[in-house]
């Protein structure tokens, strides 16, 4: 497992947001991510922690705290968000490729519109993306024909061809059926061992006990507890940790 | 044969009640047919579409300035081969391209024959067939040139099909309305055949992109443009068409100063266009909320910006979804533009009542109204065909098609 160095990539203090519809989601949750960290993220189903990765790329805003991503200060400054975007990648539950395009064009996209690069060379990476997480047989196909495991690996792959500093992953695994869950955690795993900057929620324990250099457990809008996962799963200080892991173990 | 007769049994004849049923419906189907055809072929007396060929085709169009309208015949019809063929020499990557599959085979068959003998039956004169079968001619050459070496220009062939079309259409409207040199004809002598189709292709084409901003206004997060939209749709929506087109005659005379207000035939083509847009909107929001949010959130976290991601990922989602929806508001808008008449405009329906009119063509009303029916259906099959390919070409799930 690699060293995670002292520069910080995420910094999020105290930060809460309330929904329209008046609802607390994130009541002061904290949060520091170093470079080359892995950071995994659990917690019961409606404890903020979807809403909280979310914070950091903007695709969810905040009332009150500060959230700073690589540098640059969250705020609502629209030239910040667009900023932060491009440096911060993300992969979702339900992978959110785009149907209507192949798989080729769905990791070209963004780097030719977004960072105006030449298309035939970002061709070409996109190729070798697509070779290292294992489907580049599938470069000319559409979204819909390919199986979730290899939908959520393209996903991947997209967000990578961003070059992005930091690579959120929101519950990756979770939609996928049993036995394509293991292809995607195995290109995730090969992410870290490259130092990529990853924050991530999952129920999965063995990628957090294995991965992971820290795992942090969320409950009601809070960070609980904030433990390296040997620590986490064997002797947690919290009372609330316990509960949780009693019930997922 | 076999099967189709032994479907045929279970399906017509399979109890005595249910063969008497059916023999019955088809001998009150027969007679009808049979005597549709003993009046079209024996006693209809088709000369009054024969003597105004031309004023059904263009209405009181300068004749001398009618050779305008040949040459936007010929760019049409060689544009028409050109796109065809081009289509077909890029079939989709995932997608198996014949050059000539079935469908085109029986298509470019059924363009010949029509276009041999529609104009010989008509008895129109010698050098307008020829042509006619010119037009045709061209249009299959055209169709097997592209289709042949399409291929050599890649990708920017079809780009530039795509660009050929806008321009063409702006060169149409030059040729037909004069400027640039050419004599002016003035839009009162517009009639006929053209003056639908350039009506209602005008509507169809501006009504498109306000139809999208409507939709995007009312789904917007500010309060002022939503219901903005909000209000404009429900005006246009409860307000019949004709009421629309007559206040449109009046009121843009008054609203606008002396001398700009546009031309009474632009006036109505502008109401139209307002009009559609506005049931446009509908169709398009029902498509964008057919799109999930994520697709959106996707592509803003890979750092596109919301006009890019509005284009590139959301949009071309929803047109596919709303595609059905549109083509089916363009061909009520197609068929709308009939009320034009009731305005005094010259256009199908309104030649045709100037023509049986005239009393040397008094009691032809049944031609007259059949030939207008089957000029509208051949527009609106058109309409129906070209939104099917496009559909095809758009889905992503599609299967390949075997032909």
């Amino acid at each position: 497992m690699s060293q995670a160095s002292s520069e910080l990539m995420i910094e999020a203090r105290a930060v809460e947001k309330w929904y329209p519809n008046g609802f607390h989601a994130l009541r002061g949750a904290d949060l520091t991510v170093r470079r080359g960290e892995v950071v995994v993220i659990m917690g019961p189903s409606g404890s903020g922690k979807s809403t909280f990765i979310r914070t950091f790329n903007a695709l969810e805003d905040f009332q009150k705290g500060r959230i700073s991503v690589d540098g640059i200060e969250l705020s609502n400054d629209l030239r910040n968000i667009d900023a932060v975007r491009r440096e911060v990648g993300m992969v979702f539950q339900q992978f959110n490729l785009f149907p209507h395009l192949s798989v080729l064009e769905n990791l070209t996209l963004a780097p030719v519109l977004v960072r105006r690069r030449p298309k035939a060379e970002v061709e070409q990476q996109a190729l070798a993306l697509l070779e290292r997480v294992g489907i580049a047989e599938q470069a000319d196909k559409f979204p819909g024909q390919l199986s979730g495991g290899q939908q959520q690996r393209v996903a991947i792959a997209r967000a990578l061809c961003m070059e992005p500093r930091i690579l959120l992953f929101d519950e990756p695994t979770s939609a996928l059926d049993p036995e394509m869950v293991r292809e995607v955690l195995e290109v995730m795993q090969n992410l870290a061992d490259d130092d990529i900057t990853m924050v991530v929620v999952t129920h999965e324990v063995k990628f957090a006990r294995h991965v992971a250099h820290r795992v942090v457990l969320m409950a009601d809008g809070v960070v609980v507890e904030e433990a390296e996962p040997e620590v986490f799963f064997t002797n947690p200080s919290h009372q609330r940790t316990r509960r949780f892991l009693d019930q997922i173990l | 044969m076999k099967p189709f007769l032994r479907r045929l049994r279970a399906e017509l004849f399979a109890t005595p009640a249910d063969a008497l049923l059916s023999l019955g419906l088809i001998a009150v189907l027969s007679l009808a047919a049979f005597g549709f055809l003993r009046w079209a072929f024996t006693q209809a007396q088709w000369a009054v579409i024969r003597v105004n060929s031309t004023l059904f085709a263009v209405g009181r169009y300068p004749v001398e300035e009618q050779w305008r309208l040949w040459l936007l015949l010929w760019l049409l019809f060689a544009a028409t081969g050109l796109s065809w063929g081009v289509l077909r020499s890029h079939p989709r990557r995932d997608r198996s391209g014949a050059l000539w599959p079935r469908n085109d085979r029986i298509a470019a068959v059924l363009l010949v024959v029509l276009g041999l003998w529609r104009p010989w039956a008509m008895g129109l004169s010698l050098s307008i067939q020829a042509r006619w079968w010119g037009l045709v001619a061209l249009l299959l050459l055209v169709r097997w040139l592209a289709g042949r070496f399409g291929r050599r220009f890649g990708p920017l062939g079809l780009r530039l099909v795509a660009l050929m079309w806008p321009v063409l259409y702006l060169v149409g409207m030059v040729l037909i309305s004069g400027g640039l040199g050419l004599v002016a004809v003035s839009p009162s002598e517009w009639g006929g055949l053209m003056l639908t189709l350039l009506a209602s292709s005008f509507a169809i084409l501006l009504c498109f992109p306000i139809g999208v901003l409507l939709a995007l206004g009312r789904r917007s997060d500010l309060p002022l443009l939503r219901w903005g939209s909000v209000l404009y749709i429900e005006f246009i929506r409860g307000a019949p068409l004709i009421t629309l087109l007559f206040l449109g005659q009046n009121i843009l005379g008054f609203l606008l100063p002396g001398g700009l207000a546009p031309d009474r035939v632009w006036r109505a083509a502008w109401v139209l266009t307002f009009f559609a847009a506005a049931y446009l909107a509908e169709a398009v929001r029902s498509g964008l909320a057919a799109v999930p949010r994520g697709q959106f959130e996707a592509a803003r976290s890979l750092g596109l910006s919301y006009p890019q991601a509005l284009g590139k990922v959301v949009l071309p989602q929803a047109m596919r979804v709303a595609l059905p929806a549109m083509v089916g508001q363009f061909i009520s808008l197609l068929q709308d533009t009939t009320l034009l008449s009731l305005i005094g405009l010259m256009e199908l329906l309104g030649t045709a009542r100037t023509v049986m009119a005239n009393p040397a063509f008094l009691g032809k009303n049944a031609e007259v109204y059949l030939t207008l029916a089957v000029l509208f259906w051949c527009c609106c099959a058109a309409l129906g065909l070209g939104s099917r390919a496009l559909e095809r070409r758009l889905d992503p799930h599609a299967v390949p098609s075997a032909t």
